[in-house]
């Protein structure tokens, strides 16, 4: 097995493209690969170069070709930026690896949408995406043009929550998706792409790069509101959004019960990890009203959200009833606030969205400008 | 909470400088930064799986990408470009 000491003092005894450090010390070798006994190297070079440095480039060949055990040796020059070739100083070229490799991509803003917000919860099931869609339309209601990223790929929901049942058409470019619309809002989601009832059953690098996909091979259009709904938990896709856009505000959904507070302080406390403001916590089945007697029961507690709130200074949001209406009209993909509108339902998620809108407006508590980045010379 | 509102680099990449809204400005060698870069490659799992890193004195920042709102990677002419430094990270280095 040929090892890569071998190579490099093979290429120590080669003189670089400056002609006095050796290959294996200039920092010019960008990449050196083995693979079942064959050796590939890359040398970076100053382009306008290339023809000089043609005998360098077939010594160093020849060299790792001579090494007992190699089936064979290419060595190809590459053409590196200025920079990447100055920059590798003799210092510390025997670590010198490949050329800068992007992990993921920089965190920029998506094109033409305005503000990017996150509808997350930490525990799962306590009516978040019910809230995250109510609040698109309601947003939409109030004369914002906004949009929806289904965020769960393990467990979208919108598709049915909007009754949207068709597949997403592909823009004239070929590549890019186009949202799909319901109630005034453009909604994409990984269920529009699968069939209902088929599980998706990734790791967490599949997920980065598929709600990359979702996020930036859209074609949104001007958006004053991206609405993302994220599935429970703090995991691969709450890190993902936090890291690869810039999030305006975060809205935390929970039951009043302690079960659900544990988990709605875990996602306030990831979200103030990672800078991204809190827009408010709304709670969801805050109460039920009996339709027979009248009377109310608090099934899951009541006021526990608010009190939370109160203790860590995030603004409350608002408190939405456990009830059938919303329930049902949910299941039949017709977003409350739409289809009953003027109901005291649909009036408590209209005030949530409200104030959203209220506070986007004016820009969440704790937001910051983004520092300016620069690299002098 | 301080929050940055210019990170340079300067010095052919030698340097970073931050300056932080309370007033703050500090300077970091890119050899501090590299060699106490937050990556696990650095920083293993654990305290005890940290890694010294020797021989970066003359490495240099040859990209900063911003990370959400919360982080900056930097990348390095070594290759190294998987450490996230938090706004909270650079203000403890520099301390």
């Amino acid at each position: 097995m040929v090892s890569r000491d071998e190579v490099m003092a093979a290429l120590a005894s080669i003189p670089g493209p400056d002609g006095r450090a050796s290959l294996a010390d200039s920092g010019a070798l960008s990449g050196v690969t083995i693979r079942d006994g064959k050796v590939f190297v890359a040398i970076a070079i100053d382009p306008t170069r290339a023809k000089a440095m043609e005998p360098m480039r077939a010594e160093a060949e020849a060299a790792v070709r001579a090494i007992p055990g190699v089936a064979g040796a290419v060595v190809t020059l590459t053409a590196e930026s200025a920079r990447a070739v100055a920059g590798a100083s003799p210092g510390h070229a025997h670590e010198s690896k490949a050329p800068p490799v992007r992990h993921g991509r920089p965190s920029e803003p998506l094109p033409g949408v305005k503000h990017i917000i996150a509808v997350a919860s930490g525990k799962g099931g306590v009516g978040k995406s019910t809230v995250a869609c109510n609040l698109a339309v309601g947003l939409a209601k109030l004369g914002l043009g906004v949009g929806v990223l289904d965020a769960d790929l393990f467990g979208p929901s919108m598709p049915k929550l909007f009754g949207i049942h068709s597949k997403p058409g592909l823009a004239p470019d070929g590549k890019r998706l186009i949202p799909l619309e319901s109630v005034g809002v453009k909604v994409m989601s990984i269920g529009f792409l699968i069939d209902e009832g088929a599980p998706v059953v990734w790791r967490g690098p599949m997920v980065v790069s598929a709600l990359n996909q979702l996020l930036r091979e859209v074609v949104w259009g001007e958006l004053d509101v991206l609405v993302v709904d994220m599935p429970p938990g703090t995991g691969d896709t709450q890190l993902t959004m936090a890291q690869n856009v810039p999030l305006a505000g975060a809205v935390i959904v929970s039951t009043p019960q302690d079960l659900a507070l544990i988990d709605a302080r875990r996602g306030i406390a990831m979200f103030n990890q990672v800078k991204v403001p809190l827009l408010g916590v709304v709670e969801n089945m805050s109460y039920f009203v009996c339709p027979h007697c009248g009377g109310r029961t608090d099934v899951f507690s009541h006021g526990g959200a608010r009190k939370e709130a109160e203790k860590l200074g995030v603004p409350f949001l608002g408190e939405v009833p456990l009830d059938i209406a919303i329930r049902a009209n949910s299941d039949d993909g017709r977003p409350v606030i739409a289809s009953m509108p003027g109901s005291p339902q649909a009036d408590a998620l209209l005030q949530i969205a409200r104030r959203v809108a209220d506070t986007l407006a004016t820009g969440a508590t704790g937001a910051k400008p983004a520092p300016r980045i620069r690299i002098l010379e | 909470m301080a929050w940055p509102t210019d990170i340079t680099a300067m010095e052919k990449g030698r340097v970073l400088e931050v300056a932080f809204d309370d007033g703050k400005v500090i300077r970091l060698s890119a050899e501090r930064l590299r060699v106490e870069s937050p990556s696990a490659e650095v920083q293993g799992h654990s305290p005890s799986q940290k890694k010294i890193v020797t021989g970066k004195e003359n490495v240099a920042i040859v990209a900063i990408e911003p990370v959400g709102n919360y982080a900056i990677k930097i990348v390095f002419d070594d290759g190294h470009d998987t450490g996230l430094y938090s706004w909270d990270y650079l203000r403890r280095l520099a301390s």
